[in-house]
Formats: structure tokens, C-alpha cells, sequence
């Protein structure tokens, strides 16, 4: 028998004339790891919600779903408490009491568990989830991974057998979320739980599913095996396409015959032995890149800068150079100093040694720094809303129309105007933010991990912008986890390590000199072609060869 | 806060130890008992938190000068005239009674910043929780929402001051404004937050019948027999007397007996506990 049935659910949020979830069928197997995926705004939420009683949300709803073959309403709230779990995108404010002990006995606590069992459970799941070290600590003091991991384990503290995760990762670092992740399918393959997951990023988690569901406006469009549901993607040439990881994408659009590989090591093997018989002749991308020679928007000398006097260093003598007109990326872990780094620009922090020019002039005697020079998109564009409408947050910058006007048209967003920020999705509201931010008129944009929670879509568009913008005499200093981004729309990509810049230069040489530090495609490729960065490099290369 | 053996006690000990040292120490008047408080209850913060022990004193010191000068300006009784002041008498009296007001304050400053360094929220919570759960609940609710609110209002003012609308505006009215908007945005963002945190809730099963509560503490026979010496102490201190002073208009005190090596010994109990354990330590590592 299955452990979750969804039979043709339909469902309708009160007032829209449209459905949200148009008859979605879903059968899911006891122990199976199952990865929905799908645009911003597919119902993937709803769906997930509607899996619960308690969240489900309120509308007109038609269709069943059977849990172990009884209907799901059959079951009391406190054993669909016990039975599923279930994981939000943010790991803050799931967060309920202010100690990780406390937290992990929360669920517990409300199912009116014995201190016996309490104690057994706790303790063995702050051991399995490696927490006991931070057992005692307050919550706040926790990382973003730190903290949904705590969310994780909380749930898993009540055994349930299903666990379905929105979104888990997109406000954590690739390296926490990579983290997360494998913990993940450590409890689905040690402890046969079964996961149903949303996810943005699909490099890591897409090769791992069992089963992989395509959402598209609420129906869904494919099913099956990743292999299967990768071709079928192809086939439509639908625009999740885009979203899938780079292996497949790349094997596709060359039109490669058989099996798609779905890992970096599958896609190894794969150009391994196409080039086998006939070693390439072409080896790099055509078209090099060039360094600009234009004058420096931006000078860091030496900057040094700590928070408190007996803190340690945050910069350490941070030098950097960005020209004029080009989109600047620096990358680097967490917790490095890219942050501080952007704030020491905006003069936010005073580096207590070095020298910060802006346009060739001292950061400190620019009269109006954050009118015509410089501003920057904060990490969580929500911390830029104030006001009810977007329409009143532009005007909150800058009253004269004409200006709004231009820049919402520019952002892309005219056509929000009237909405509440707080309703827009994650990719509107970064471009509500941007538009605020330029209306500003900065010269040079700072942008703090900007592609944080967006899904491919909304980076594509987002990356256009960002180019409109460099037209038009904008330089952009970036700083971001996300490799693949930056190889691909970076025009010079710096190394941030322990407090200083280590290296600058084009994304491609970049890039193709690390050997972990690198996109997939990069790592994918480098035993056949050099200086391959994006999965197109691979493509042209694996053409060009072809043919030749 | 450094290592601590009481700390390690159970919350109830604790709360009976403070209980007991601040009601006494605000009670008695005795000169020795007054200088028995104040000397365990500065060392036992030394030990507590270091260093920062000479911040209290600065700011200890002056209130003790204050409460003892002013005193003799407010309460004219008293025999042994020193000076007068805009005619009115000084007494030696007065002074001495005013030094032992601002010991009590001393003492109560130093008994409480002790308390707050054992007795943490979740210390508290075990032992009033049980009492009121729901209104329990709520204090560790408000406990994690505050330091995030304080996160979440420099990270607004932050990404403001990065887009030129910093608070630092001129006159007092651009000031209220740009506060007024930071506290509306903050509102927006935990009214948000509220409705996660009351998913994630009732996700984890709140409100679906009857909840108890995880006790991290255990209280165990170590627990039950310190409880025992402080109970001896105390009645102690109690049956033995000896420790009423009377200083306005004369200067009367009781011999000290007893009473004051019970009060003593049980004010010291946290530091004799620490010596103890430093000793153990020291004789454990050299039979190594």
C-alpha cells in the first residue's frame, strides 16, 4: 500500500478564479526520497501544505489524500503531529523557545510525552544530529545551518515517518546547505523516513531523489525516475529545463546519445568517452576575455578593520581595484569578511587603517556618498520595506515620477505597483529592493548575495538587469556564494580569504585554476577541455570537437 | 560566567540560597553581619564573573558614599553632633546609620548581580513553570524574540543607512521619523515571523491535548542535603540571635555570637563549594 495517495486533489484559494492545484495525482512510496520542482508561484507550497491538516491552507478543495490508505482528516491532530513533520524555508522563525535543548523537546512537550522518554529522545537525537556540543547554547547564537538543522532535528526528536521540507535551504550557504542535505538522505536511507522536498537548487539534491514531480501552474507535468523526467523536460523544451543541474544540460543541448549522466562524476565519465577514440583539438572557449582598462570606480588600500577593540581582525589589509562599468564578484565562506568588506565601503564601518576611494576621491570626503555614488542592495531585500505599497516605497526614495517610472520599468516591476512588498515572491521583492536602491542614482551598486532564495528564473532576469544596468555606466561589486552565477555574468572575480582579497581575475581563468572552488561545469569538464566554466562552454566545445 | 560549582546545583537550592542571603542581608542591621555580607557576596561575583567585579565596585563605591553622606542631611537624631549644615545637625549617629543603608543596598546589588549570573531564564522557568505552564511557555517565547528583535532593528537600520536614510538626521522631529519607521517595519517583520512560528507550533502538535514539561535539572541527593545545611543555618542564625543594632538616637549593639558564625558559613557556601571542588581537583590530578 502507499504511504501517501493524492488522488486528483484540486484546490482554489478563495476570491481566484484560478485553481492552484489542478487535479494533481501522486502515489508515494513507504521510504521514498521524492524531490518536487517547479517555477516560484506552482503550488508547490500549497501542495505541501495540504499534507498536513493544520497547515493546509483555507479554499475550496476537491480530491483525497490517504495517508497508509485512511484519509488524512481521520487523523487526530496530535498523531499527524507525531506521524509528519514538516520543515519551512526559514530557519528563524520556526524556531519557537530561546534554548537548543529546550527546542528539541518542544514537540515532545506539546505530544505530553514522559520525562523518561523525553530525556531518551533528545538525547539521542542531539547525538545522532552531532548537536551536543551547542546542547546548551541560546538559540540566537546559532548559524542560519546551525539553526535549521536544530529545526530538523526538533521534528525528527518525535520519529515521524514522513518529513516534507519546503524549501529548506534557500536562506543557507552552499556549504550548509550541502550539509543539510546529506543529513537529510543519511535519516532517509538509515531510518527508511520518507521525504518529500521542494527544492530551488537541484545540483546536489536532483541525482539523489527516487523520484522526482514537475510542477508547472498547478498541474503536474511530469513524474519518474530523474533520467526520465530530465528527457521529458527536453523534449517540451519546457523552462525548468534551465533549472536542472548542469550535467544534464549539458548533455542535452550537445546532443549526446545515451544515458544522461546527473552527477558531476557521470558527466565526467561521460565526456571521457566521447573523446576517447579522438582527442579534442579545440580546447579552450573561443573569445577572450578581456581585463578593463578603465579608471577605478572603487579603491580599497590596504583596509584593515575590526569590531570591537579587543576583537580580532576582520580585514586584514583588503586591497582591490574595480574599473569602471564591470561587474566585480567576489567569493569566499562564510563568515569570511565579504559583509564588512562592503560595509567598510559604504563607510558604514571605518577601516581604522588603509585607504577607501571612491571615483578617485577618499570615501570619507564624499560630500553626498549615498546620493549619486554609491548604495547597496542589502542580503534580505525585506530589511528595505517600510511602506504599504510599492508604489509608496519608491516614492519614499524619490518623489519625482518620472525617475520611479524609469526605474520600475527597468526593474520590471511596473506592473506591482499597487501590491504590499510583504506579497510579492522572493524574486519581485528583490527587484522592489534594487528599484529602491536605484533610485538612488548610485554610480557603483553593491550587491550582497543577491542570487540568495531566487530560483534559475528569476537569476536569469536578474542578471539581465544587472547588464542594463552596466550599459548604462553602472559598475557593480558583487559579493555572493554562488559560483555559478558569477561564471557566468562576472566580468573579474575576486578570492575573499581570512581578511584579504587572494586573487582577482576573469571568471574563466578564475575559475579553471581552482579545482574545488569552481563550478560544475568547470569540474565536469576539466579532463577533456581547460577553461570550461558554464555548462554553454561545454556545449560549444562539445560541438565544435564533434564536428570537427 | 566562569566555572562555577554552585551554579551546578539544582535551581531550587539556588533560589532558596539567594532567597535567604538577600532577606537577611536587607533585614539585619549588625555591623559584622552587614561587613560577613558584603565581603562573600563581592567574592563570590568575583568568582562568578572576573574582572568585570571592578566595574560593579565603581559603580558600588560612590552609591555607598551617597546613601551614608546624605543620610545625616535627611535624619537630624542623634547625640554626638559633628558639624552643622544650613543649621541644621550632623550627627556621628545619623552617619553611621547611613553607612549601614548604603551596605544594604551593596549588599543587595551584589546578591542580585550573583543571582542573575546562576539563576538563568531557563533555571527560572523549571521552577516556576510547572506552577504556570502556558504563561512559562510565554516568558521563553518573549526571552528568544527579544535579542532577535534587537538583530532584526540593526539589520533594518543597517540596510537603510546603506541607501543614505540613516537616523542620524539633524533636528528631533527627522529623529521620531526615521525611528517611527524602523519600529513599523519591525512590526511587519514579526507580525510576519508570527504566523511561522505559530505554524511551526501547532506543526509540533501545540495545542493538541494535554503538554508537559522537559526538566533539564534533576534534583539529586546532593541537592536534597545542601538544602538541609542551608535549612540548619538558617535556623541557626535564627534560634542564636545576637544581631540587632539599633544607631539613632544611641548607638546599641548585640555581642556577636553563634548567630554570626551560622550567617557567615551560609553565606560563604558558594565559595567554600568552589574552594572544595579546587581542592578535590587538585588532590584527583595529583594521585594521576
Amino acid at each position: 500500500m502507499a504511504h501517501i495517495h493524492i488522488e486528483d486533489l484540486s484546490f482554489s484559494y478563495p476570491g481566484a478564479n484560478k485553481r492552484c492545484l489542478d487535479s494533481v495525482s501522486v502515489t508515494i512510496e513507504k521510504g521514498e526520497y521524492v524531490l518536487l520542482c517547479g517555477q516560484s508561484g506552482s503550488g508547490k507550497t500549497t501542495l505541501l501544505r495540504h499534507l498536513k491538516s493544520c497547515l493546509a491552507p483555507h479554499g475550496e478543495k476537491q480530491g483525497a489524500i490517504l495517508l497508509d490508505g485512511a484519509p488524512l482528516e481521520q487523523l487526530s491532530l496530535r498523531e499527524q503531529a507525531a506521524k509528519i513533520g514538516f520543515v519551512m524555508q526559514n530557519p528563524d522563525d520556526q524556531i519557537v523557545t530561546d534554548k537548543v535543548w529546550h527546542e528539541l523537546s518542544f514537540g515532545l512537550e506539546s505530544l505530553g510525552c514522559d520525562q523518561k522518554t523525553m530525556r531518551l529522545r533528545v538525547a539521542e537525537m542531539a547525538s545522532y544530529f552531532g548537536i551536543q556540543d551547542w546542547f546548551h547554547r541560546e538559540v540566537s547564537q546559532l548559524s542560519g545551518g546551525q539553526k535549521q538543522l536544530l529545526n530538523l532535528a526538533a521534528i525528527m526528536a518525535m520519529q515521524p515517518e514522513i518529513l516534507i521540507l519546503d524549501e529548506p535551504t534557500s536562506q543557507l550557504d552552499p556549504l550548509a546547505a550541502s550539509d543539510f542535505l546529506s543529513t537529510l538522505r543519511k535519516i532517509n536511507t538509515e531510518l527508511g523516513t520518507t521525504i518529500f522536498i521542494t527544492e530551488h537548487r537541484l545540483e546536489d539534491i536532483y541525482p539523489a531523489a527516487d523520484k522526482v514531480l514537475v510542477m508547472d501552474s498547478g498541474r503536474i507535468i511530469a513524474q519518474g525516475e530523474p533520467g526520465e523526467v530530465s528527457q521529458v523536460l527536453w523534449k517540451e523544451n519546457h523552462p525548468m529545463f534551465a533549472a536542472l543541474p548542469t550535467p544534464v544540460r549539458a548533455f542535452y543541448a550537445s546532443g549526446a546519445e545515451g544515458k544522461c549522466p546527473l552527477t558531476v562524476r557521470e558527466g565526467r565519465s561521460w565526456l571521457s568517452r566521447a573523446f576517447q577514440n579522438h582527442p579534442p583539438h579545440t580546447l579552450s572557449p573561443a573569445g577572450e576575455e578581456t581585463v578593463s582598462e578603465a579608471s577605478p570606480a572603487l579603491t580599497l588600500r590596504e583596509c584593515w578593520y575590526r569590531y570591537e577593540k579587543d576583537s580580532p581582525d576582520i580585514l586584514k589589509g583588503v586591497s582591490l581595484s574595480v574599473p569602471q562599468g564591470s561587474l566585480f564578484a567576489v567569493v569566499g565562506a562564510n563568515g569570511a569578511g565579504k559583509s564588512t568588506m562592503l560595509k567598510a565601503i559604504c563607510q558604514i564601518c571605518k577601516p581604522y587603517r588603509g585607504k577607501v576611494e571612491l571615483f578617485g576621491v577618499p570615501a570619507h570626503k564624499q560630500k553626498r556618498l549615498f546620493s549619486g555614488c554609491v548604495a547597496m542592495l542589502p542580503q534580505d531585500p525585506k530589511s528595505l520595506f517600510v511602506k504599504a505599497t510599492a508604489q509608496e516605497e519608491l516614492a519614499e526614495m524619490n518623489t519625482d515620477t518620472v525617475q520611479q517610472e524609469r526605474v520600475a520599468a527597468l526593474c520590471e516591476i511596473s506592473h506591482l505597483l499597487h501590491r504590499h512588498p510583504w506579497d510579492l515572491s522572493g524574486g519581485e521583492q528583490q527587484r522592489l529592493a534594487l528599484a529602491k536602491v536605484l533610485l538612488t542614482n548610485p554610480r557603483l551598486l553593491l550587491l550582497d548575495e543577491p542570487t540568495k532564495g531566487l530560483d534559475p528564473f528569476f537569476k536569469i532576469q536578474f542578471a539581465a538587469i544587472l547588464q542594463k544596468l552596466k550599459d548604462s555606466g553602472v559598475t557593480i561589486l558583487m559579493v555572493s556564494h554562488d559560483v555559478e552565477f558569477c561564471a557566468e555574468y562576472a566580468d573579474l572575480t575576486g578570492m575573499f580569504f581570512d581578511g584579504q582579497i587572494i586573487t582577482v581575475n576573469t571568471p574563466r581563468a578564475f575559475f579553471s585554476q581552482n579545482s574545488f572552488y569552481t563550478t560544475a561545469a568547470n569540474r565536469m569538464s576539466r579532463c577533456v577541455f581547460q577553461g570550461a566554466v558554464t555548462a554553454e562552454d561545454v556545449v560549444s566545445l562539445y560541438k565544435q570537437n564533434q564536428e570537427g | 560566567m566562569k566555572h562555577d560549582a554552585f551554579s551546578k546545583y539544582h535551581p531550587l537550592v539556588s533560589f532558596l540560597f539567594f532567597a535567604l542571603t538577600i532577606v537577611f542581608g536587607v533585614v539585619i542591621q549588625h555591623p559584622a553581619y552587614l561587613l560577613a555580607g558584603v565581603l562573600s557576596g563581592g567574592i563570590y561575583l568575583s568568582l562568578l564573573i572576573g574582572k568585570k567585579v571592578f566595574r560593579w565596585l565603581t559603580a558600588l563605591i560612590p552609591l555607598f558614599l551617597l546613601v551614608s553622606l546624605v543620610n545625616p542631611l535627611l535624619n537630624h537624631r542623634g547625640s554626638t553632633v559633628l558639624c552643622y549644615v544650613f543649621s541644621n545637625p550632623y550627627t556621628l549617629e545619623a552617619l553611621l546609620h547611613g553607612m549601614v543603608t548604603g551596605s544594604i543596598f551593596v549588599i543587595m546589588m551584589l546578591w542580585f548581580a550573583c543571582y542573575s549570573q546562576v539563576l538563568t531564564s531557563d533555571k527560572f522557568i523549571c521552577l516556576f513553570g510547572r506552577l504556570i505552564p502556558t504563561l512559562s511557555l510565554l516568558l521563553v517565547m518573549v526571552l528568544r524574540l527579544i535579542p532577535s528583535f534587537m538583530r532584526k532593528t540593526s539589520q533594518l537600520t543597517g540596510a537603510r543607512k546603506c541607501i543614505g536614510k540613516s537616523g542620524d538626521a539633524v533636528s528631533f522631529r527627522g529623529k521620531v521619523a526615521s525611528g517611527m519607521t524602523i519600529l513599523s517595519a519591525l512590526t511587519d517583520h514579526a507580525l510576519e515571523g508570527s504566523i511561522t512560528t505559530a505554524d511551526s507550533m501547532r506543526s509540533r502538535g501545540y495545542g493538541s491535548g494535554k503538554r508537559t514539561s522537559f526538566q533539564i535539572y534533576r534534583f539529586t541527593p546532593r541537592d536534597f542535603i545542601l538544602i538541609a545545611i542551608i535549612a540548619a543555618l538558617t535556623s541557626g542564625i535564627l534560634a542564636f540571635g545576637g544581631n540587632a543594632a539599633t544607631y539613632t538616637p544611641a548607638v546599641e549593639i548585640d555581642r556577636v555570637g553563634v548567630g554570626l558564625i551560622c550567617y557567615c558559613a551560609l553565606c560563604f557556601i558558594p565559595i567554600i563549594l568552589q574552594i572544595k571542588e579546587a581542592v578535590q581537583w587538585r588532590i584527583s590530578i595529583s594521585r594521576i
